[in-house]
């Protein structure tokens, strides 16, 4: 009775943690669709580059902490840069279904040159690498209760990373910009706020937050060309909580990694990768404003 | 928000002039005109391919092209006549792939196989649609892209069914006694199945249906107060793209002879995303183009890649850049040249 208690928290854990991750990706997703009106198909593949970006900078002998920073920077660097020299072009189309199609297609083809990108070294394409994070290997216990650091360290990462968002968005400047821009980017415009600069800070924010993701998923996958594969379960997540919400994309992203980590306990091996789509099926059909969110009129 | 009015006569010969759908005899003839030309500049291509190329390997790309055009064809519904956006069409060819491959080795002959085929795939995007029937826009997309998804996952787990991840091989195409197994004979049979496609897609825009479909699009709330169940009339283009796309997976699988899920991943439902949008959204012909383009772009980038020097250890991810950057750059290319005409992507 006792084991099977605690093999159900440890799994509730695991459960938390990689749900943190998809709930960071999910962030990065509804932050640029609410700031730029599009869905971005590369998040994935810039979890992947951010995760090998600090890789490679620890291995050129940087230390950990430089490295990771570093990467994330360079990550929402390279959003920016995107932003400023490719996805601009869907600005100013009107906001039908093509011009979604024209900025989909822009993401999922600077994916494919990422994806490329990193396959075309060949000490990337095959091989995993581990990130020595600190307390990644160390175990926490809890009386009987063993927990790994390393998922303790990707909810304490999290929360830090959703604080400091809640924190930029409501007292900063640009916070309160960028809020403004995603509410109404006509009305923003004549406040004075300048529109196309928020758009570059929303991608190299999505683009820094998906790097983060990929840091912290790299103790519990390893970092490898594929990782990125992760980012297409933030998509549920970000339905779950309502697509428009930051806080409910976090919680989606949670509460889908505890129910896929308790599917895996209880259905039969392999089903456990379809639930997140079937939920995201069901909570359209069912909370079609999602869980979280306040239904805008 | 447009007035709700509906829309006078020379209103609606406007909208249909737009999508290719002429009404008087001028347009009729004009349109006659192009489709002949289009149709010789096909044949003359094909021609000089078969020269360059070899006819063998020509008809072989040839056929290939009105499958995908076919399967495109359902793209064109839903995307450029009811504006509704979906990032999960390439499950409606497998599951019309799939379906084929098994009745036909289960030796039910095509004229009873495809319409099954068509039938699932119908079915599939009656059920991936239905979840965002009443939200529309990026939900849908949302919504395919799930279906996509779970199906690819089923096909892979179904293994006493689908053979999972090992793919099966799928008999020729045929009936009585007589196989499609020449090039030319493939050519044939494709080409005879885009036409049909066509044909009922062409039938299907100048319907009440294709109608509501450009009225959605144009302006949902106008549609609505025109009388037209918004909710029914994108179902609708789900269902028979759907269908349609399902048609298209069916040859597919002949052509191919082998099918496996990953063929019909997230890569095939871009394509054919791309292939719409490549072509022009808003026209049937846009389909054939695209299908054209998507068809020999991977060639191209294969002898590009020959071309250039250093071969070896980084080519497959050089490919799927070389890849990426075609997208971008024809993205780009697209919305530049719709912003200096000032229109929309049609």
């Amino acid at each position: 009775m006792l084991r099977a208690m605690l093999t159900f928290i440890q799994v509730l854990v695991s459960g938390v943690a990689m749900g943190c991750v998809y709930g960071l990706v999910a962030l990065s997703f509804v932050l640029i669709y609410k700031a730029a009106d599009t869905v971005s198909f590369m998040q994935g593949e810039l979890l992947m580059v951010g995760a090998f970006a600090v890789v490679a900078l620890q291995a050129a002998g940087w230390p950990l902490a430089v490295a990771l920073i570093g990467g994330v920077a360079g990550a929402a660097l390279l959003g920016a840069v995107l932003e400023r020299t490719v996805l601009r072009h869907t600005l100013g189309q009107p906001a039908m279904g093509q011009s979604h199609l024209g900025a989909v297609l822009l993401t999922f083809g600077l994916g494919l040159m990422l994806r490329g990108g990193v396959t075309a070294v060949p000490a990337a394409s095959h091989g995993m690498f581990a990130l020595p994070l600190p307390w990644a290997d160390a175990v926490v216990r809890l009386g009987p209760l063993s927990l790994p650091g390393g998922q303790l360290l990707v909810m304490a990462v999290t929360a830090l990373a959703a604080a400091a968002l809640s924190l930029f968005f409501r007292y900063s400047r640009s916070g309160l910009a960028l809020r403004a821009c995603a509410e109404d980017a006509r009305s923003a415009a004549l406040m004075g706020v300048p529109v196309a600069r928020m758009h570059t800070l929303a991608w190299a924010l999505g683009a820094a937050l998906a790097a983060l993701a990929g840091v912290l998923l790299a103790p519990i996958t390893f970092v490898h060309l594929n990782m990125g594969f992760i980012a297409l379960k933030a998509f549920p997540a970000a339905v779950l909580g309502g697509l428009t919400s930051l806080p409910g994309a976090l919680a989606g992203g949670v509460f889908l990694g505890v129910v896929e980590a308790l599917a895996g306990l209880v259905l039969p091996e392999g089903t456990k990768d379809v639930v997140p789509y079937l939920l995201l099926l069901a909570a359209l059909l069912l909370f079609p404003a999602g869980f979280g969110a306040r239904r805008a009129a | 928000m447009g007035v709700p009015v509906r829309p006078s006569r020379a209103d609606a010969a406007d909208m249909a002039a737009r999508d290719d759908l002429p009404r008087t005899a001028a347009g009729a003839r004009a349109s006659v005109r192009r489709a002949l030309a289009g149709f010789a500049l096909a044949a003359l291509a094909l021609a000089l391919a078969c020269l360059l190329l070899g006819t063998d390997y020509a008809l072989g790309q040839a056929t290939l092209v009105a499958t995908y055009a076919i399967a495109g064809l359902g793209v064109v519904l839903i995307v450029g006549q009811a504006g509704q956006i979906v990032l999960g069409q390439g499950a409606l060819v497998a599951l019309g792939a799939y379906a084929e491959c098994l009745l036909a080795a289960a030796g039910w002959p095509p004229l009873l196989s495809l319409p099954a085929a068509v039938a699932l795939g119908a079915c599939g995007g009656a059920v991936a649609s239905l979840p965002a029937r009443r939200l529309g826009g990026l939900y849908f997309g949302m919504s395919t892209l799930a279906f996509a998804l779970v199906v690819e996952e089923v096909l892979t787990r179904w293994t006493s069914l689908t053979q999972g991840a090992a793919g099966m091989l799928v008999p020729a195409f045929g009936w009585g006694g007589w196989r499609a197994q020449t090039p030319l004979a493939q050519f044939v049979v494709s080409l005879a199945a885009l036409a049909l496609a066509w044909m009922a897609c062409r039938r299907l825009l100048r319907s009440r249906l294709g109608r509501a479909w450009r009225a959605v699009r144009e302006d949902e709330a106008a549609a609505a107060a025109c009388g037209v169940d918004l909710a029914r009339a994108k179902s609708a283009a789900f269902i028979l793209g759907g269908g349609v796309s399902a048609f298209g997976g069916a040859f597919y699988a002949h052509w191919i002879g082998f099918i496996s899920p990953e063929q019909f991943g997230l890569m095939l439902s871009f394509e054919l995303l791309m292939l719409v949008f490549l072509g022009g959204v808003g026209r049937l012909s846009g389909a054939l183009w695209g299908a054209l383009v998507i068809v020999s772009v991977p060639q191209l980038i294969a002898v590009a890649r020959d071309a250039l020097p250093g071969e070896g250890v980084g080519s497959a991810g050089l490919e799927t850049a070389l890849f990426g950057v075609v997208i971008v750059a024809v993205v780009l290319w697209r919305l530049r040249g719709e912003k200096r005409r000032g229109g929309s992507l049609r």
